[in-house]
């Protein structure tokens, strides 16, 4: 199984979600993880969706049936190699007193992670990178008794030197704010 | 400077002798029908009911220039919608209500987006301030239909209506046709715009661009494999006539003399009296056209999808050939046959920009392949059909019966089943744009108000529906609408007393375990009769030329009830899952 990053470019309107996961549905493609923003452009909206698939070619396909979604703008299939990609992932993790202090030094400089906020009886650790990194870190803290583990969905860019606007139809397109 | 009270008095007073008259605001429910009025839609197939009635009402003060046909159930609006878009090529439009009357229009709509077929379906909705509630005849008809529609919308501002409609039929009706869904709240529909009602027409929308001309290196590439081709075969299909690219691609065949064979929905694009006309593909299509797809080198396919049912089992479809694929969809291109040269256009330009490159050629030996399998099929099965020594009157008798009455010249609407296959082969089609039947869904009881909508799209043409006696049951109630408008719809129901298809596979696959397929039927002329239709039973030999000639001289709706063999199977056969080339003739 290959992952497979899909960026989707799309007018920022209400329902779009559903029509874009309903092709992955139909075809019973399970979604890994999903994230939508809009875009430095105003009112087009990017879906950053991950998926697992041993046929490149079905994943071709399926690229070409969420371009037909008519609000969609651009559709593209990144492997990982094309992309730079992160997640973000927060811990919550178990303080009380008299248990093992943490190691702040190792959790900063080591894992690139930080304490987001304090509490008597817990920290809110924030830690972004891989989904490998993050639970590389997952595995050094669990010891500490995680209290809840949150994981955000992968946000990537493609290593190509195209712009957003370079994919879109001739407009004047405006900056988002 | 100060004004004094006179002053402003007298500056008040002036206001209105200089004030230009405001522009009189009308509410969306008047948008509404004045915006399809501008897309040039003068019949609306349609049902009403509480969340449309404000658009309902609206549609009275414009009787004289709209024409609106009340079916008797919301799926026959959608059904009458898509035969009336068959048959004209222009968007069929529907109008229905919330909640129920919406998920009437489903099959419909479900059925169009399968077999590409422009349609809008407008839909009352409860009032925005209720969305979500669970309200009375509240569904959420947007969610539904995202996988049914090429696109849905809804509107919940009276001012949107203008443009919204004019988006829907552009999308409906451009690139690869479909249905479009717009869902309008009740509270749209009854205010008033806040700015002058102005329709103008779509022609461009920023994320959607259908190409219509093919890059000239695809048609290149595609030509180039043409003149190569020793054995090549063309198969087209329903982008042939909605491209309306008949003539072109006959020039094409002509030019190239490339065998040339149809699917279920390309029938009627090729006469079948023309040379290069070899038959019809696919799971009951014809003994040579099938066998000789695993032998020839090429395969030229326009504008069709390379359906289940056209290639069965694909590990084992045409494996030798190459593939020429000329499709306005991109999404169809190597979706399931690899194309070596894919062409990405409207089939008629396409053809066009291909007939100049492509070499005049000579494939007469080719082509007498198929001749050898047509006389095994004729002798095998055409003949004992068309001239059977039992007693009960076959199918196939009556199609061709009425093909030769109708010099292969009638718009023929077949629904779903043995009827509809039977239909496809005895009917010899000579007129382009003969024969609308659903293709991609197989929706039993389409064809009753497919026909309906056909006979309006097309009034001056003969019309015949050739139905199945479990399919008229499913939309029987549409005689109603055929009576009130009084169109000379012609009515062929081919009564075996059987779900005919579904006990074919049962006898064939599932040692005649005959599991609920045996109709007790009603008295159909009896039936019709009570909705004012007039008609009778055929169920003698000899009676049938008569009973043809008594329903084709009617100048009003007429039903034939045809009694036919119980028990009779469509053959050739391709049985799910098999190879084409092992097409069963028993």
């Amino acid at each position: 199984m290959t992952s497979y990053t899909i960026c989707v470019f799309t007018e920022n309107t209400i329902g779009i979600l559903n029509k874009i996961t309903t092709i992955f549905t139909r075809r019973r493609i399970n979604i890994d993880s999903l994230t939508v923003s809009e875009t430095e452009r105003k009112g087009i909206s990017r879906f950053t969706i991950v998926i697992h698939h041993e046929s490149r070619e079905a994943v071709e396909k399926l690229v070409r049936q969420i371009r037909k979604v008519i609000e969609v703008l651009a559709v593209f299939g990144y492997l990982n190699d094309d992309i730079v990609y992160n997640e973000i992932a927060m811990f919550k993790i178990s303080t009380p007193i008299g248990a093992k202090p943490l190691d702040i030094e190792t959790i900063n400089k080591v894992y690139k992670a930080w304490v987001v906020y304090w509490h008597l009886t817990y920290v809110i650790i924030q830690k972004t990178g891989t989904e490998e990194e993050i639970f590389e870190f997952f595995d050094y803290i669990k010891p500490h008794e995680i209290l809840e583990f949150v994981r955000s969905g992968r946000v990537a860019v493609s290593k190509s030197p195209q712009t957003l606007v370079d994919y879109l139809p001739e407009a004047e397109w405006e900056y988002y704010q | 400077m100060e004004f004094n009270e006179n002053q402003t008095q007298t500056i008040q007073a002036a206001e209105p002798a200089v004030a230009v008259a405001k522009p009189e605001l009308i509410n969306g429910s008047h948008a509404v029908i004045q915006s399809l009025i501008a897309e040039g839609v003068e019949t609306i197939f349609g049902y009403p009911g509480g969340a449309i009635m404000p658009v309902y009402d609206a549609i009275y003060d414009y009787q004289d220039q709209v024409n609106h046909i009340l079916v008797r159930h919301e799926q026959g609006a959608a059904h009458a919608a898509e035969g009336f878009a068959r048959t004209t090529g222009e968007v069929g439009v529907c109008l229905v209500t919330s909640g129920p009357g919406a998920t009437n229009l489903v099959t419909g709509i479900a059925d169009a987006i399968i077999d590409s077929t422009p349609m809008v379906c407008i839909v009352g909705q409860v009032a925005s301030h209720l969305l979500g509630t669970d309200a009375f005849q509240e569904t959420d008809v947007m969610g539904i239909t995202i996988p049914i529609t090429k696109w849905n919308y809804q509107i919940t501002y009276a001012d949107e209506i203008p443009e919204i409609i004019a988006k829907a039929f552009y999308i409906a009706k451009s690139g690869r046709p479909g249905p479009v869904l717009i869902d309008i709240t009740k509270d749209a529909q009854q205010k008033l715009m806040t700015k002058p009602f102005a329709h103008k027409k779509c022609e461009k929308l920023i994320s959607y661009h259908p190409r219509l001309a093919p890059k000239e290196d695809q048609v290149a590439a595609a030509a180039k494999l043409i003149n190569q081709a020793k054995r090549p075969f063309l198969f087209f299909g329903h982008g042939v006539q909605i491209a309306k690219a008949e003539e072109q691609l006959i020039k094409f065949i002509e030019k190239t003399d490339i065998p040339a064979a149809s699917t279920l929905l390309g029938l009627s694009s090729v006469s079948v009296d023309h040379p290069n006309y070899v038959g019809w593909l696919g799971m009951h299509g014809n003994y040579g056209t099938n066998v000789l797809t695993n032998q020839c080198d090429l395969i030229i396919a326009v504008g069709m999808r390379f359906d289940d049912r056209v290639t069965g089992d694909l590990s084992r479809y045409a494996k030798q050939a190459k593939v020429v694929h000329i499709e306005i969809d991109p999404a169809e291109i190597d979706k399931i046959m690899k194309a070596d040269a894919p062409v990405v256009g409207d089939a008629k330009i396409a053809l066009e920009m291909l007939l100049p490159l492509v070499k005049e050629n000579n494939h007469e030996g080719w082509r007498a392949e198929f001749k050898k399998f047509d006389v095994i099929e004729d002798q095998k099965i055409t003949q004992p059909e068309l001239a059977p020594t039992t007693e009960k009157i076959k199918m196939a008798e009556v199609i061709r019966t009425l093909s030769n009455k109708t010099k292969g010249e009638a718009v023929i609407v077949a629904d779903v089943g043995q009827h509809q296959m039977m239909t496809a082969r005895y009917y010899q089609f000579k007129k382009a744009n003969s024969f609308i039947t659903s293709g991609g869904l197989g929706t039993m009881g389409y064809a009753l108000p497919a026909a309906f909508g056909a006979k309006v799209g097309a009034p001056d043409r003969e019309v015949v529906a050739i139905i199945g006696d479990g399919c008229f049951q499913m939309t029987i109630q549409e005689l109603g609408t055929i009576a009130q408008s009084g169109l000379p719809v012609k009515i062929i129901i081919l009564n075996n007393n059987f779900l005919g298809m579904v006990r074919q596979w049962q006898q064939l696959f599932h040692a005649k375990r005959y599991s609920f397929v045996e109709l007790q039927n009603p008295d159909f002329i009896t039936i019709a009769k009570g909705f004012g239709i007039n008609g009778h039973t055929c169920s003698a030999r000899e009676n049938l030329n008569d009973s043809l000639d008594t329903m084709l001289a009617s100048d009003k709706p007429y039903l034939l009830e045809v009694l036919v063999e119980k028990e009779e199977n469509v053959f050739p056969m391709v049985p799910t899952g098999a190879c084409v080339a092992d097409i069963r003739l028993e």
